[in-house]
């Protein structure tokens, strides 16, 4: 043990963890709305030229956000956006790096929970579609009472590994300055030319992180189960 | 009253539905027998519109049934309630708010719909379990909840689609009793079921269909008896064990 160890470096590290926390939790915010929206286009039946082309678009959308590295998205946004911007307007820009890194955990976070959200409305059955269908209860109320709770309860446990995902990939920030868990860890390691303990503290710190995650997902998981 | 006119339904290359022509007066209680693949539940899911129709018309009393006509298509859904062989009870919600939802989604205040809820509730003999889950009834239970939810609309007329197909066999009997009743009270049925027993007891007339035509329509006694076609005669056979 070295004395890397101060309350001063401690705090440094917890403030690193409460970001990349709170990076988590916008990104999978976000990515929640923008997963409904993708999830509702891709679901329309709609032949509608409009939403054909919408559903068109989700598809690509999802492809592109899951097909590539995130580290690749996050550098894109930082370093090849502010180049495309100063192209088109011939200004610069300077891209705040927390800016970018919640934008693109978001915009990936949303590709994979509209994939989540869609399979969990499809794997409702088809008779408790068809029951409000028969029993005259509109599209609105069918979708608020009966297929999303029923689709919710499913999205739960992958959409907290999603969450479990995020805080993890948050640390890929790190890559473009902007100070997270990993980061410190780095910063201290760099300071004392020690990366051994941040590195491990770091570790603990994701670890803590991510098993009350899980903890907090089983105490949901139990009351969901009521109607089972 | 139900018609059923020309009726055509085609799924991929099979045709399902061949030409359906069939009357059902207020009161009647028709049962729909068959082999599977018949038709006999497709034809069920049409007329209620749960299957769109490739040609052919459906006018409930007299007025023409049109999904493009919305609203008043709707309203004229609700005049049938529809039991299904796998019951689809609300698996989130009680057995009471199973009855109710419905209710409340089209107006009626939430007081009523409980209280309505609760006389068919009891009439199906469940009255304690309305506070349950879906999942902790047995299927018998959950079909008589099913009935008694689609009752709770005030349906004209009832559309069962193998309402028993899916039960144990003890259980088959506390379904069929209720609906014996409901057929005593004068409710129009059309009841899809391979129970031949029911059929025979109960039915005002049977209608046999196969490879999605009508083969024979008869009173239940004279098809029980001395069916007319040979299909059925034949069907019959296989189907009673003596």
């Amino acid at each position: 043990m070295s004395d890397i160890f101060t309350s001063d470096n401690l705090v440094f590290m917890l403030k690193g963890a409460g970001y990349s926390l709170l990076l988590a939790l916008g990104a999978i915010a976000i990515g929640c709305v923008i997963g409904v929206l993708i999830a509702a286009a891709k679901l329309s039946k709609s032949k509608n030229i409009g939403m054909v082309i919408l559903r068109w678009l989700a598809n690509i959308y999802v492809e592109l956000f899951r097909g590539t590295p995130m580290l690749l998205q996050i550098l894109f946004f930082y370093l090849g956006v502010p180049v495309l911007y100063q192209r088109i307007t011939g200004t610069r820009m300077d891209a705040n790096p927390y800016m970018v890194g919640i934008l693109a955990l978001s915009f990936n976070s949303g590709a994979y929970q509209a994939e989540l959200i869609r399979s969990g409305i499809m794997g409702v059955e088809k008779g408790q579609w068809e029951a409000c269908e028969t029993l005259g209860i509109g599209y609105g109320t069918m979708m608020k009472q009966i297929i999303l709770p029923q689709a919710f309860k499913r999205i739960v446990p992958p959409l907290v590994s999603e969450f479990i995902t995020l805080i993890k990939d948050s640390s890929l920030i790190s890559n473009i300055g902007a100070l997270e868990l990993l980061y410190s860890a780095q910063v201290l390691g760099k300071k004392y030319y020690d990366y051994l303990d941040p590195l491990i503290l770091a570790g603990v710190m994701y670890l803590f992180m991510t098993v009350i995650t899980s903890y907090i997902s089983r105490r949901i998981e139990r009351r969901f189960a009521v109607s089972d | 009253m139900i018609e059923v006119k020309h009726l055509y339904k085609k799924f991929g290359e099979l045709q399902a539905l061949d030409d359906i022509n069939l009357t059902v007066n207020d009161g009647d209680i028709v049962c729909l027998i068959g082999p599977s693949g018949s038709g006999k539940s497709t034809l069920c899911r049409c007329i209620h519109g749960l299957e769109t129709i490739d040609s052919g018309e459906v006018y409930l009393d007299g007025e023409l049934m049109d999904p493009k006509n919305k609203n008043k298509y709707t309203e004229q859904r609700k005049k049938m309630g529809f039991v299904f062989q796998h019951f689809n009870l609300f698996n989130n919600k009680t057995v009471l708010d199973n009855c109710t939802l419905a209710q409340i989604n089209s107006g009626i205040s939430k007081e009523d719909a409980e209280k309505t809820a609760r006389e068919y509730l009891a009439k199906v003999g469940l009255s304690e379990k309305a506070d349950s889950y879906p999942s902790k009834l047995s299927g018998g239970q959950k079909q008589r909840v099913a009935i008694a939810r689609a009752l709770c609309m005030n349906p004209e007329m009832m559309l069962f689609d193998e309402p028993t197909s899916a039960l144990d066999p003890e259980m088959i009997k506390e379904v069929l009793d209720v609906m014996i009743d409901l057929g005593k009270q004068g409710m129009t049925m059309i009841v899809v079921t391979h129970e031949m027993g029911f059929a025979k007891k109960v039915a005002d007339r049977v209608i046999f269909l196969d490879s999605g035509k009508i083969v024979e329509e008869n009173t239940s006694e004279a098809f029980f008896d001395a069916p007319k076609s040979d299909r059925a005669q034949d069907f019959l056979s296989k189907v009673f064990y003596d």
